[in-house]
C-alpha cells in the first residue's frame, strides 16, 4: 500500500469526492460510496494491497505513519 | 392435472438444519430394504467388525460401496429401512464432475446419467436483468473428463443405486432398522448398542464411521468440538411438475420481482421435476410459507396463473453452518453432515460428503490389508477437514450475499447489483452459489508440495489404440497407488520401477505418445497429451495418483524421490 502522495491532482479529486455527494440523502450517499469502492478496487486488483487498505482504514485512532 | 395436498401437516419446530424437512406434498414412493435379524441377535455373542458405518445416506452408501469394491468387509446400520427420508423430498439434487467420476468408478455412473440430467449453462438475475451466466462446458477445467461438469437427480436415485450396487458387490452387510442408542471407545475398540425390531444388540469396531447426518448423536459421544453460525434466513422449496417447460439451466435471481424482491432458484432433476426454491422474509413462519394456497400463489405470480402445476413436494428450511475441529476422534472418523453443514448454496454438502467417503475407503483399505502406516488414517482429519473448512468458508460468504445485514451489507450488495448491469467486474462480486469443486488439499501430511490435487477421468488409448478412462486404471489399482511415468523409460528406471511395484503396493503405467515406442509392458498412450495435463505435468515426468484421483506427488527422474512419495503416501514417513 502506497503511503506517499500517488494523486496526480489530491485537492481536485477531494472537491470531485465533496461535489458527487452534493445533495444527496445520507442513504444516497452510502450507496455511492459503496458504488465508488468497488469500482476503484478493481483498479487496484492486488488483494495484499486492498487488504492493507482495508486494515489501515480500519487503524484511524492510531499514529498516522510515514516521515514525522 | 393437479392433486390434493393433505391438510396442515404439523411442520417440526423451525428446524436449523440443511435437511429439507417434510412438510407437504405426495412426495417419492421410495424402495424399502428388509430386517434382516443378524447372527449377534440370534447367538448372544458380541462380534468385532473392523469396519462399522453408522447411516445410510449418501456418504455412508458411497463408504460403503467403495469398500465393497475394493472388498473390505464392514457393517452399515441405518435406522430406516428405505433410501432417502420417508415422505420427504429428493434432499440433494445436483452433483459435481468429481462426485460423478466416483460414482463411475463404482460403477453406478451409467445409471444417474441415465435417470438425471446433464446441465451446464447457469443464469443470475436481478430484476428483469441478466446480469451473469456462465457455460461449464465452455471452461477448460471442466471439458476433459469423460463425466460432464454436472448431472441433476434427486439424491435417493443414487443411494438407491448404491444400495444395489452393495448387495452385487458382497463384503458390505446392509443392516437396515438398527438404530445405535449407545456407544463408548476405548484405546482398542469401540462399542455400540444397536436397537433393532428384533430386540437390542452390542457389536464393537476397530474403526466407526458416523455418518448419520446433521442430528447425529456422536458428537455428544464422543466430545466433539465444533464451530457454528446460524442466521434468520428462511427458504421455501417447491418441487413441481407443469406445463411449461423452462430452460435446462441453472436460474437464480438474487432480486426476484416476483418474489418479493428476494432469491429464488430454478433447477430441473430427474422425472421432470423441477426444484423452484423461494428465500422467505426473515423469520418467516414455515407454516404460512408452506402452505398449498401460499404455495401455489407464489408459483403463479412466477410462471402465471395459467401454468398448470402439480406440487411434488414442498418444504420449507433453514440452514446452519458448522465445523467440526477435527474429523477424527478416537476410532470415530465424521464424515458427510456430521462433520461440517453448509447452506445448500453450491452444492457443496452432499458432493463434499461423497468426497469425504472416497478419501477414507482407499486408506481403511491399504491400512486393512497391512500395505500402509496406521497414521494414514489421520490424514483423512488433515485433508477432509482442510475441505470441509473450504466449503464452509465459501458457502458463509454466499449466505451473507443472499442475505446480507441490514445497513451497510445491504448497501454493498445494491452496488454490487447495480454495478454488473454496466461493469463486468462487478458480475463476479454477484454470488448466488460458487459450485463444488474437487478441493485441493493444501496442507495434507500425506502430499507432497507438487500433489493434493484431483485427476480428471480423462481418456486416453490402450496399447490396441481403444479408449480408456483414468478411472479404468484406478480400478486395476484397486487401493494399490498408481505411479504413471510420462515419456521414455531407460532401462535403469524400468528396474527401478519394477522393484518397487515388487516392495510396495504400487502399480507402474507408461505413458507414451502418439507414435512413441513403449519401453514397459503396462502402457498407455495419450495422443492428445490429456492425461499428461490432468496430472499437471509436462515433458519427461513422473505423477503418483492414489485410488482417490488426487496426486500424492509429482516429478522427475523416476529415482529416490518417487521411493519417497510413495512411502508418504502411504503415511510411512
Amino acid at each position: 500500500m502506497k503511503s506517499n502522495l500517488n494523486l496526480q491532482d489530491a485537492d481536485g479529486f477531494y472537491e470531485q469526492l465533496l461535489d458527487a455527494h452534493a445533495g444527496l440523502s445520507a442513504a444516497e450517499s452510502e450507496l455511492l460510496n459503496a458504488r465508488l469502492i468497488l469500482l476503484l478496487a478493481n483498479q487496484v486488483g492486488n488483494a495484499q494491497v486492498l487488504r492493507e487498505c482495508i486494515t489501515a482504514a480500519k487503524a484511524r485512532e492510531t499514529a498516522p505513519s510515514g516521515p514525522k | 392435472m393437479t392433486q390434493t395436498l393433505p391438510g396442515a401437516t404439523a411442520y417440526r419446530a423451525v428446524a436449523f438444519t440443511n435437511g429439507y424437512e417434510f412438510a407437504q406434498g405426495a412426495g417419492y414412493p421410495l424402495p424399502e430394504y428388509p430386517f434382516v435379524e443378524p447372527p449377534e441377535l440370534k447367538s448372544g455373542a458380541v462380534l468385532r467388525h473392523p469396519v462399522v458405518i453408522v447411516g445410510g445416506g449418501i456418504s455412508g452408501l458411497t463408504l460403503a460401496c467403495s469398500l465393497a469394491r475394493l472388498g473390505v468387509a464392514a457393517v452399515l446400520l441405518d435406522e430406516d429401512n428405505t433410501v432417502g427420508v420417508k415422505g420427504a423430498s429428493s434432499r440433494g439434487i445436483c452433483y459435481t464432475q468429481k462426485s460423478l467420476e466416483i460414482f463411475d468408478k463404482l460403477g453406478i455412473y451409467d445409471r444417474i446419467a441415465k435417470k438425471g440430467v446433464q446441465w451446464s449453462v447457469g443464469r443470475t438475475f436481478a430484476g428483469a436483468d441478466e446480469v451473469y451466466s456462465f457455460d461449464l462446458r465452455q471452461q477448460g477445467a471442466f471439458n476433459l473428463s469423460t463425466q460432464p461438469p454436472f448431472i441433476n437427480i434427486q439424491q435417493f436415485y443414487i443411494e438407491g443405486f448404491l444400495v444395489e450396487r452393495i448387495l452385487e458387490l458382497g463384503h458390505v452387510d446392509l443392516r437396515w432398522k438398527s438404530r445405535v442408542t449407545a456407544f463408548e471407545q476405548n484405546e482398542d475398540f469401540a462399542t455400540l448398542t444397536v436397537d433393532t425390531p428384533a430386540g437390542s444388540y452390542r457389536i464393537e469396531a476397530d474403526h466407526v464411521i458416523d455418518a448419520t447426518g446433521s442430528h447425529t448423536s456422536f458428537h455428544q459421544w464422543c466430545g466433539a468440538t465444533m464451530q457454528s453460525r446460524r442466521g434468520d434466513d428462511r427458504w421455501c422449496i417447491a418441487d413441481v411438475r407443469f406445463s411449461k417447460r423452462p430452460p435446462v439451466e441453472r436460474h437464480t435471481w438474487v432480486e426476484a420481482p416476483f418474489n418479493e424482491n428476494r432469491a429464488v432458484w430454478q433447477h430441473l432433476m430427474a422425472d421432470d421435476v423441477w426444484r423452484i426454491d423461494y428465500q422467505m422474509a426473515p423469520d418467516a413462519d414455515p407454516d404460512t410459507v408452506s402452505r398449498e394456497d401460499v404455495v401455489r400463489e407464489r408459483l403463479a405470480r412466477q410462471f402465471g396463473a395459467d401454468a398448470d402445476v402439480e406440487i411434488v413436494w414442498v418444504g420449507s428450511y433453514a440452514y446452519r453452518s458448522q465445523c467440526l475441529d477435527s474429523l477424527r476422534i478416537g476410532r470415530v472418523f465424521f464424515m458427510g453432515d456430521t462433520a461440517k453443514i453448509v447452506s445448500p448454496f453450491g452444492a457443496r454438502g452432499g458432493n463434499t460428503g461423497v468426497a469425504d467417503a472416497d478419501n477414507l475407503a482407499w486408506k481403511l483399505a491399504a491400512v486393512l490389508r497391512g500395505r500402509a502406516s496406521p497414521k494414514l488414517l489421520d490424514s483423512y482429519n488433515d485433508e477432509r477437514l482442510d475441505a470441509a473448512q473450504q466449503n464452509v468458508r465459501v458457502t458463509n460468504r454466499t449466505a451473507r450475499f443472499l442475505r446480507p445485514a441490514d445497513g451497510m451489507e445491504r448497501t454493498f450488495r445494491a452496488a454490487a447489483i447495480g454495478l454488473a448491469r454496466q461493469h463486468l467486474f462487478a458480475r463476479s462480486l454477484i454470488n448466488t452459489g460458487r459450485m463444488a469443486v474437487a478441493n485441493t488439499y493444501t496442507r495434507s501430511s500425506i502430499c507432497e508440495g507438487t500433489g493434493g490435487q484431483s485427476v480428471q477421468n480423462v481418456a486416453f488409448r490402450w496399447p490396441d489404440n481403444s479408449p480408456g478412462a483414468v478411472n479404468d486404471l484406478l480400478r486395476w489399482a484397486g487401493s494399490d497407488l498408481l505411479v504413471l511415468v510420462f515419456g521414455d523409460v531407460s532401462p535403469a528406471a524400468a528396474q527401478r520401477l519394477q522393484q518397487l511395484a515388487q516392495h510396495a503396493p504400487v502399480r507402474c503405467v507408461q505413458v507414451v505418445g502418439p507414435d512413441d515406442r513403449a519401453q514397459a509392458l503396462e502402457h498407455v498412450r495419450d495422443p492428445q497429451g490429456h492425461l499428461q495435463g490432468a496430472c499437471h505435468v509436462f515433458g519427461h515426468a513422473w505423477a503418483l495418483v492414489r485410488p482417490d484421483g488426487y496426486l500424492g506427488a509429482t516429478g522427475e527422474a523416476v529415482d529416490g524421490d518417487l521411493v519417497s512419495a510413495v512411502e508418504c503416501t502411504l503415511g510411512l514417513k
